[in-house]
This record gives C-alpha cells, structure tokens and sequence, in this order.
C-alpha cells in the first residue's frame, strides 16, 4: 500500500509540486516566526555573551539590559572589589540613545566604558581600535556604512560630537546596535558621576560564578548579582515573554493553513483515483488496506512538506542578511520539534476526509464505469 | 461563466477547502497588517494625549519611547522664558522590565507632577499618586495579573502602592505606569533629572516659530508632537516591516498554491471535456477565461470569507488577550480582495498551461 501512496502522489508532478509547496510555506509561516524571534534572542544577549564578564551586578531587581534601566552609586565598585574571589570590577554606563549623522538616526545601546576597559568592550573590530578615549566612539559597521561613515569621521551621541576610532561587528541587531564611548564622557554628558550602570565582574581562576554572585549579593546590599548565563537568559526571556502570545496566534494559522492546503490535496488525490479505490476494493483490498495508503499519502506529502519547509527557511537565514537587513534567523531545535509535531497531526486530520470518501465507496461502480 | 461555475460547484467538498485555505491565507494578512496598525495606534497613545503641542528632549533624541533622554538642568527655566510659552511641563521617563507572576513585562515609567500635567488621560479607577511611594497602574496589566488598587507593587528596588488604575495605556508590548516625578528620581538615581517637557503654547502662538526659537537653546532638540510620533512609529516600522513583509509574501504563496492547486485540479479532471470544446472550435483565450474565471471566483471568495475571518477572529483576540489591539482599516481590505486577485491571476497560469497545450485530438483518441 505505501508502493500505491507513493506512485499516486508522484504520478501528477504539478499536483505534488504545489501540495508540498503549499505545505511547506505554511510549515515555513511557523518555522520562519520562530527562527526570527530565536534571531532576536541571540542578537539580543550577544553583548552580555561577547562581554567577558563572570558576573553581571546591577541595581536591586533588575536582571537584564534590553529595555531596562540600572543604577548603582560608583562606590559599589570598591565594595564589590573587596569580595574574595573577585578578580576585576569593570564599571560600565549605559542606556538607549541615538547615533546621528546627517538626517540619518539609529537607535544604539550606547555603553560608557572606562580606559583600557578589559571587559564589556566590543569583541570584534575589523577597523581600528575599540577603546574609545575621550571625545571618541567606536560603532557598529553596518550602522557606519549604512550612515556613510568611517573611522575618522564624526557621529552625534547624547547630543554630542564624537569622532569615530573603531568600527566593531556583530554589534548589530533588529532592533538596534551597540556603540561605545568613554565613561567619564558618558558620566558628564548625563550629568552625573557618581553612578554607573553595571558592574561587569571576572572571577580568580578556580572559582564558581554562581558561588561568588551569591558572596556579592550576600554582603552588598540594594545589588542584584546574576552569572553571566542567568543574566542572558533573562535577556531573552523578556524576548519570549513579549512574543509568547503573538507566536501562539501565527502558529495556529499556519497550523490551520497547512491542514486546509494537506486536506485538499490528499482529498484530491484520492479524489482523483477513486475509480482505483474502487477497483481494489472490488478485488478484495479491505478498507484498513486504502486507509493505510492514504494515511502514508498523507505522511509522504507532509515529511516532504516538512523538508522543503525547512530547507526554504534555511536558505532565508542565508539570503536575508545579504540584503542588508540585521534580522537573524535562527533554527532551533525546540521549533524543529515543534513544526514536526504540527506535520504529524496535519498529516493525521487531513487523512480524515479521504477515508471517510473510501469508507462509503461502493465497489460495484467500478463495473458501473462510474 | 457556465462552465466555470458548475466546474468550480461541481465538488463542493474541495472548494469549500480551496476558499477556506485562500480564507485563512487572506485572513492572515488582514491581522498581521491588524496588529501594526493597533500597535501604530498605542505606541503614539502618550503622544497623542499628553498636553501641549511640542516636545523638547535632549539633543539627539527625537523620540519618546525609542532613546533615553536627559535634558540639561537649566533647560526648563529658559524655555519658561521664551516668547509663546504658555506652560512647561516636566516628565521624567524610562522603560523599566517587570516581573509579573514569574513573566518579564516592558513598561514605560512616567514621572510627572499631576499639577502640571502630563500623567494618565483616562483614569479609571481609583486617583492620582500624591506620595513617593503610590503609583497608577494601567487597568489592562493590572487585569491581566489580578492586581488592584492597594496592592503592593515592587519597582525596581522601590516598594509602591497601586492607587489608580488608567485607560488607554496599553499595548502588547508594553504598557505605561505613572509615578510621582520626585519618586522617578529617586527610583533612577537622578535627582533633578528630566527626559522631556511637554510645552503648551499662548493661543494664537505660531508653533513653528517656537520650536525654532527653542532649537536655538543649547543641548536640546524641540519637535512638534507629530513629529515625535512619526519618529516612534519610524523606529517600530524599521523593527517590525521586514518580519510582517516576510509573512505577507508567504501567506499570499500559499493562498495561490490552494487556488492554484484546485483549478489545476477541476482543468485536469475536465481535460476530456476542454479537448472537445476545443475541436468544436473554441480558441484557447475561450479556455483560458474559463480557468481564470474559476480562479476568480474561487480567490475572492475566499478573500470575502478572509475578510469576516479576520474581523471574527480580531474579536476573538482582543476579547481573550485585551492587550492586543487590531485594527482592520478599509484599505486594508481592499488590500486583502487584490491579495486575492493576484492570487487568482497567477494560480491561473498552472491550469492555462495545461489547456495550451491540449490537443483537441486527444478526446478522440481517449
């Protein structure tokens, strides 16, 4: 029965073409959603990530950087220093503001740090240096290209000049970028000194970030201390938490989509070779035998949709960003799951109305000529 | 026409099917383009409703929910000078992530004096803040993780008493939260500090030839409101317009793969049928306005059905998750029905194909 499933769905190659299509692109509606918010989460925590810091320390109850605002009094850093186990105590400012030339505006992260910084820096400078002095900046490439700027140039951060002395990479995202400045230009641009951010923490060697971050928190009071992995994964959180309901609500469409385009072809097909049916029916075949091809039809339609689905939506992760576009796609495990989960049961409810065609089948119309 | 509708009637199992795809397709689109313009329609909610027609921020800045603004000290008193201004009003403002019942939750914190203005338009229930420690809650949040009015609330490191809960201020995204302005400093560690004013004019005052005059003052960039708005639904767009492209164009693939796939199906089955028309005569453009007319009929059917979908299933969304906003606009629909035109046009390309190349001696031979 699978040899009949399989030569009634390549028999007619436009009709298999536009089932698997059809499929397919409502596999890559759900695939692609969650590909894009897996992007954003990954280009969201890719500062945290790159930052080099064991322990991120911050205001009482904030627990993540993206649309949150910390802020500690600088002596915190001293006290910080203190604790055993501590091997540096990196101070960063930090808040969303725009990076202006011309007429041309983008939204950055913009990270005030202090000279010779050894973490929280940008990680990946293909033109020139990423510590910026005074009066200088350092921002994200695609952003440079895109504002017509290169290292040597000016760009207005916090409503003042900087010159540019570095361009980083993979500081960009959807959303926005990171740009970096000195922190004392940072502190007396927003007009005040003595407060940072974050701390960003290294630990001695040997030591455990989750033992040292409940040290910190244990003796420094109105602090918040998260490892860097906690930290990023709140980051994400806020990601996921923020597009859980818009998710559920794409992924029930193009669940729907998938079974109405698997539903009229496998219907079709069937459809189409009712006469067939009716033959083997007449020549014995048990209605358990036809249920089984169709149902294999059905699964062969959907595991191909399935593939070409998620080959499509790895060729987007590729060409998207060759089109300027800082949107990431990334595939994850979780959603290929999911997305075969969802094939499945598509695969399963759209055999439902063939079988019930073939249950009511009469075989005598085959001699009928009907 | 005839035969376009008895082929298209002839199955009404599979065009059922066909017109509740292209619905679903259609439908898709229609709430993806629902979505942007409700979250268009609340992320300028502040905007629109706060008082006064200009907006100072700090050099730079010229949006209110995308960048963190700080105006310098001395800004406030010259602009109270300046000739046309009626009235200055200071909001200090900032995202803040809260955590509700173990979810991160954006919100946008404004400080603001309620003598002076520039808190909630609509409060619902409940009244103003009037100490350090109250807040006004915005009513959809408080709903949604059953908080009410005198229940603690943390923020940041600050404990706070829901006192008020307001309309109007919510998105899916994130929701505003209005606090005393002193509390604001206190909260962010900024005494003094302030992001924005909101600046009311003299009547009769030429907005423009203010925010001129205001632009000349140091550190500071002075915007009409409208352009404030368009600046924050400019950065939204550039944020959001690729992902929803990306969906429309595949929502309007798979409407055309079902239309497509149905006509291609109804032609192949009448192959015998179209063979003798042909060899009585019938030239192919005959054929190719039967295929397409049933292309036709069945895509804008299915956008007709789209378009009640959407508004059904909008309904249904905001009903059970009241922070969504969809809004479906005429032109929208008119969107949706020339979805579904293109949808037609092109899927009828598979079955033209196959008439094109049907000879009419086949249904002799057959």
């Amino acid at each position: 029965m699978t040899r009949l499933a399989f030569r009634n769905l390549f028999q007619n190659k436009i009709r298999l073409v536009i089932s698997v299509g059809g499929v397919a692109l409502a596999l890559l509606l759900i695939l692609s959603l969650d590909a894009i918010f897996a992007g954003v989460e990954k280009q969201i925590t890719a500062y945290i990530n790159h930052s080099g810091a064991d322990i991120f320390v911050s205001q009482l109850n904030v627990r993540n950087m993206h649309m949150a605002s910390s802020s500690l009094p600088i002596t915190t850093v001293k006290e910080v220093e203190s604790v055993p186990g501590v091997s540096s105590v990196t101070p960063i400012l930090y808040l969303a503001n725009m990076i202006v030339v011309g007429e041309e505006r983008n939204l950055a992260y913009i990270i005030g740090l202090p000279e010779n910084a050894s973490l929280g820096g940008a990680w990946d400078i293909p033109v020139g240096r990423g510590n910026p002095g005074a009066g200088e900046a350092v921002i994200d490439q695609s952003v440079a290209e895109k504002s017509g700027v290169g290292v040597g140039d000016n760009v207005e951060i916090l409503g003042k000049k900087f010159k540019l002395v570095g361009l980083s990479e993979g500081t960009a995202s959807l959303v926005n970028s990171v740009a970096f400045i000195s922190l004392a230009d940072f502190g007396s641009l927003r007009g005040s000194l003595d407060t940072v951010s974050f701390l960003l923490v290294k630990i001695d060697p040997g030591e455990s970030p989750v033992d040292i971050a409940g040290r910190i928190e244990a003796q420094i009071p109105q602090v918040t201390v998260e490892t860097t992995a906690n930290f990023a994964g709140n980051e994400k959180r806020v990601v996921k938490d923020m597009s859980t309901d818009v998710i559920t609500i794409m992924n029930s469409v193009g669940f729907l989509i998938g079974l109405a385009v698997m539903a009229l072809t496998i219907y079709t097909a069937t459809l189409a070779r009712r006469k067939e049916y009716a033959v083997l029916k007449a020549l014995g075949a048990k209605n358990a035998h036809l249920y089984q091809a169709v149902m294999a039809q059905a699964f062969l339609s959907v595991i191909l949709g399935f593939t070409t689905g998620l080959i499509f939506t790895l060729l987007l992760s590729r060409i998207i960003p060759l089109l300027g576009v800082n949107l990431v796609l990334e595939v994850s495990g979780p959603s290929l799951i999911k997305v075969g989960s969802v094939s499945l049961v598509i695969a399963s409810l759209s055999a439902l109305l063939p079988i019930r065609q073939i249950a009511g089948l009469d075989p005598a119309m085959v001699f009928r000529g009907i | 026409m005839f035969l376009a509708r008895r082929n298209l009637l002839q199955d009404k199992t599979r065009l059922a099917l066909s017109v509740g795809g292209v619905a679903l397709a259609v439908m898709l689109i229609l709430i993806l383009k629902g979505f942007l313009t409700g979250m268009n329609r609340q992320i300028t909610s502040y905007i629109d409703r706060s008082p006064g027609s200009l907006l100072v921020a700090q050099k730079g800045v010229s949006n209110l929910l995308g960048a963190t603004s700080i105006l310098p000290t001395t800004a406030s008193a010259q602009i109270e000078l300046a000739d046309g201004v009626q009235n200055v009003i200071p909001i200090l403002s900032q995202f803040v992530i809260l955590d509700l019942h173990g979810k991160k939750q954006p919100a946008y914190m404004i400080g603001y004096d309620p003598v002076q203005g520039g808190g909630p338009w609509k409060i619902a229930e409940g009244r103003e803040p009037t100490t350090n420690t109250e807040m006004i809650m915005d009513s959809v949040l408080a709903n949604r993780h059953n908080l009410k009015i005198g229940d603690a609330f943390e923020i940041l490191d600050q404990d706070f008493t829901i006192v008020g809960l307001s309309d109007g201020t919510t998105s899916w995204m994130t929701s505003f939260f209005f606090i005393l302005k002193l509390a604001a400093e206190i909260l962010l560690r900024a005494p003094g500090a302030t992001s924005f004013l909101l600046i009311e004019t003299k009547t009769g005052a030429s907005t423009i030839n203010i925010q001129s005059r205001l632009d000349e003052l140091p550190g500071i960039n002075a915007l009409t409101k409208g352009d404030v708005a368009a600046n924050d639904l400019k950065l939204f767009a550039k944020v959001f317009s690729a992902p929803l492209k990306l969906m429309v164009g595949i929502a309007f693939l798979v409407g055309t793969m079902i239309v497509g796939l149905v006509i291609y199906t109804a032609t192949i089955e009448r192959q015998r049928e179209y063979g003798v028309i042909k060899a009585i005569g019938a030239a192919n453009r005959v054929l190719y306005r039967v295929v397409t007319t049933q292309a036709l009929v069945a895509a804008l059917a299915g956008a007709l059905s789209g378009v009640m979908l959407a508004y059904l299933t909008a309904q249904v969304i905001m009903a059970v998750r009241s922070q969504f906003l969809i809004i479906i606009e005429p032109r929208d629909i008119l969107l949706a029905f020339l979805a579904g035109l293109g949808m037609a046009l092109v899927a009828a390309l598979f079955p033209a194909h196959v008439i094109a190349g049907l000879a009419p001696a086949e249904v002799f031979r057959k």
